[in-house]
């Protein structure tokens, strides 16, 4: 009898361990003082906080449903991708849309929320463009200006690919917060960012210089759902991650994060 | 087994595989419209689930933004700081933003509506105030417009559910039909295999069983109606085949009897069936105290008609002998060629004396009867009688005692009947 007793506790043991497996997993960052710092020791006065507490509670919460062990790590958006595609990182929380050329190099989990772009700048600089290009200025009217994007986002990725034609100068940084810092200094005129992203940044800048320039856009990949990116072999990672997601949205947990943070839940 | 007049009828092996083939079809064909309604309701449910459900849940979210939208609208034309305006206006201007409103044409100019009469209220309202009140009447008719559009959402949403749940219950029904069209075949199938079986295998088994229980060769042969199974009607005729086998059985056996127990030369039944007869008669007639007499008569000078004209002489006079005798005897008399020319007499129902005047009787008719020989010669035999009573005695003793009468009539000179005394 005692001898059973220990072999299932063994064998519980064993199985435990398996189950907790150890996971790095990437947080994005909004602001470079966020960078190598706990989850919830970042600073809340720093631009973005909410979006970085957002997101390190989801991956804490996917963490605990999956029965990770997990290592958090608050990195800028450009480490993320190359960082889970060479294995540093398990999970990449950067709320990832997906691109073609992304999805040759990771996969991605089921939808976390929808989200689009937008421009951001001051109403100085958007009436200026207005009556310089003679229209109102949106994303496909905009030429001849400089923009700040998120490096390796697709925002930047768009505008890279529009530059040339366009004469627009683009403007990458390694945070949004930068990006903002950028149209502050007057070192850029526009900024194009997610609009959740911009929305946090914006409602938050004390001197409330930047508003929402031209319509959102959806298309050229700027939009639809954002997700969790992870090592294209783990598909067995990507299958617990997904009834993680599923989960977390069914019993309302997703909810309740991003109302913890955020006035209203927009999924 | 299968014969000529078989072959027109089917046998049961086929007719019942017919039947079942016919059976599998038809329900075949029901399972298979079945499995057609079962895969539509499965359709339409994974439809719901993946397209539909989804599809709702679009709605329901781009309703509940719009509604946000407008809320926020509220807010900013309630608020007493310019801060809180521009808080508001920032929500608005996330909410318009998002993907949901994005994809929806009327939602998005709605929503940019929106946001341009939100962001010029808020400019004009940090010069004056008393703006906000002056826009508050337009601001009620777009938030009407959207409350309006909010409900058509909300009802197109619904209304993608109840066509596809339309779809999914008239699946249901058909399938309901379809199953009860089923349960009725497979009754009516039942049912009318039970028929087909009472008809043309129960009750042409029970006829034959009848048949067979009450077979007799006494009765004529039984008679079954045409049967439609070729096996029913194998065994129809193996039982009229058994009864005539029967009947010519019976017929052999009785003339095998009749050989038995009769004498060949004279016709009269012999020695072993007469002592068997005559030992129950006896038995019979003492339980009952009946009188009864026994005989033995035997041909006066036989040996010497034998040798003087010949065996055949001596078979004619034999036979002539029990023609006459009978002629002039009871039905229920018993008489048997006892040996050569010797014969024994039973007569129940007859005392000793109505019995010697019956033998007397015949004793002389036969005396005084010619007797034709083969060789056209006329002659005639005498006869020598002894009498017994049997009515108290065992036939054995009987016949001992009429055997003794019978020595006792040839020493008294022959063509006599002498009845033995009675004994003590």
């Amino acid at each position: 009898m005692n001898r059973l007793r220990a072999i299932v506790l063994i064998a519980a043991l064993f199985s435990g361990l398996l189950q907790a497996a150890e996971l790095n997993v990437a947080v994005l960052v909004q602001d470079p003082a966020q960078a190598s710092m706990q989850g919830d020791l970042l600073p809340s006065s720093t631009p973005g906080a909410d979006l970085v507490a957002v997101t390190d509670e989801l991956a804490r919460e996917i963490c605990r449903r999956i029965n990770a062990r997990c290592s958090f790590y608050y990195v800028p958006f450009a480490q993320i991708l190359p960082g889970v595609e060479a294995g540093r990182f398990d999970l990449g929380f950067g709320n990832f849309l997906r691109a073609p050329e992304r999805e040759k190099r990771v996969a991605y989990s089921d939808p976390l929320f929808r989200s689009s772009s937008r421009l951001i700048g001051t109403p100085t600089t958007a009436s200026a463009f207005a009556t310089q290009i003679g229209q109102p200025v949106s994303l496909a009217s905009l030429r001849g200006a400089r923009v700040a994007a998120l490096e390796g986002s697709q925002q930047q990725a768009f505008l890279d690919g529009v530059a040339g034609e366009r004469a627009l100068i683009v403007l990458p940084t390694s945070t949004t917060a930068e990006a903002l810092d950028v149209l502050r200094s007057n070192g850029a005129d526009f900024a194009l960012l997610p609009i959740r992203t911009g929305y946090a940044l914006i409602s938050r800048d004390k001197a409330q210089r930047f508003v929402f320039v031209g319509p959102a856009v959806t298309s050229h990949g700027l939009g639809d759902a954002a997700h969790i990116v992870l090592e294209k072999q783990k598909t067995a990672l990507r299958r617990a991650v997904n009834r993680a997601i599923a989960e977390v949205k069914a019993d309302g947990t997703f909810q309740r994060i991003m109302h913890r943070h955020f006035p209203i839940s927009l999924d | 087994m299968a014969t000529a007049d078989n072959q027109h009828r089917p046998s049961a092996g086929k007719a019942f595989a017919i039947l079942a083939g016919v059976f599998a079809l038809l329900f075949g064909a029901v399972v298979a419209l079945l499995a057609v309604t079962q895969h539509h309701v499965l359709d339409a449910a994974e439809r719901l689930q993946r397209e539909t459900v989804p599809e709702i849940i679009r709605f329901q979210r781009l309703a509940r933004n719009l509604d946000q939208l407008n809320h926020e609208g509220e807010r900013l034309f309630s608020s007493i700081s310019a801060e809180e305006r521009q808080q508001a206006l920032f929500l608005v201007m996330l909410v318009a933003s998002h993907p949901s409103i994005l994809e929806h044409p009327q939602a998005t100019a709605m929503a940019r509506d929106t946001e341009n009469y939100l962001i010029e209220t808020n400019q004009l309202a940090a010069r004056d105030p008393s703006m906000l009140r002056a826009r508050y009447p337009e601001w009620q008719r777009i938030s009407q417009r959207m409350h309006l559009l909010v409900d058509d959402i909300s009802i197109e949403g619904a209304n993608l559910a109840t066509a596809d749940l339309d779809d999914m219950a008239s699946a249901m029904r058909a399938a309901r039909l379809k199953l009860l069209g089923a349960l009725a075949l497979v009754g009516g199938f039942i049912l009318l295999l039970f028929a087909l079986l009472r008809q043309h295998l129960i009750r042409p088994l029970q006829r034959i069983d009848r048949a067979l229980s009450s077979l007799d060769v006494e009765q004529p042969a039984p008679e079954f109606p045409d049967a439609s199974l070729a096996e029913i009607h194998a065994v129809d005729e193996a039982a009229r085949r058994l009864h005539k086998a029967m009947a010519s059985n019976e017929a052999a056996r009785r003339e095998l009897e009749l050989l038995a127990n009769r004498d060949g030369l004279t016709g009269l039944i012999n020695r072993r069936h007469f002592m068997a007869g005559a030992e129950a008669e006896i038995r019979r007639s003492q339980r009952y105290g009946r009188p009864i007499a026994v005989a033995l008569g035997d041909l006066d000078s036989f040996k010497r008609l034998n040798d003087t004209y010949g065996h055949g002489a001596g078979d004619v006079v034999l036979r002539t002998f029990a023609e006459l005798l009978s002629d002039s005897v009871r039905q229920s008399d018993l008489i048997c060629r006892y040996g050569g020319e010797e014969f024994a007499f039973l007569f129940p129902e007859s005392t000793v004396e109505q019995a010697h005047i019956l033998v007397e009787r015949f004793r002389q008719r036969f005396a005084e009867h010619d007797i034709r020989l083969p060789d056209g010669l006329l002659v005639r035999v005498t006869l020598s009688i002894g009498l017994a009573d049997a009515s108290h005695c065992p036939l054995e003793i009987a016949l001992q005692r009429a055997d003794f009468a019978l020595y006792e009539a040839k020493r008294l000179g022959r063509n006599r009947v002498i009845v033995a005394a009675d004994a003590d």
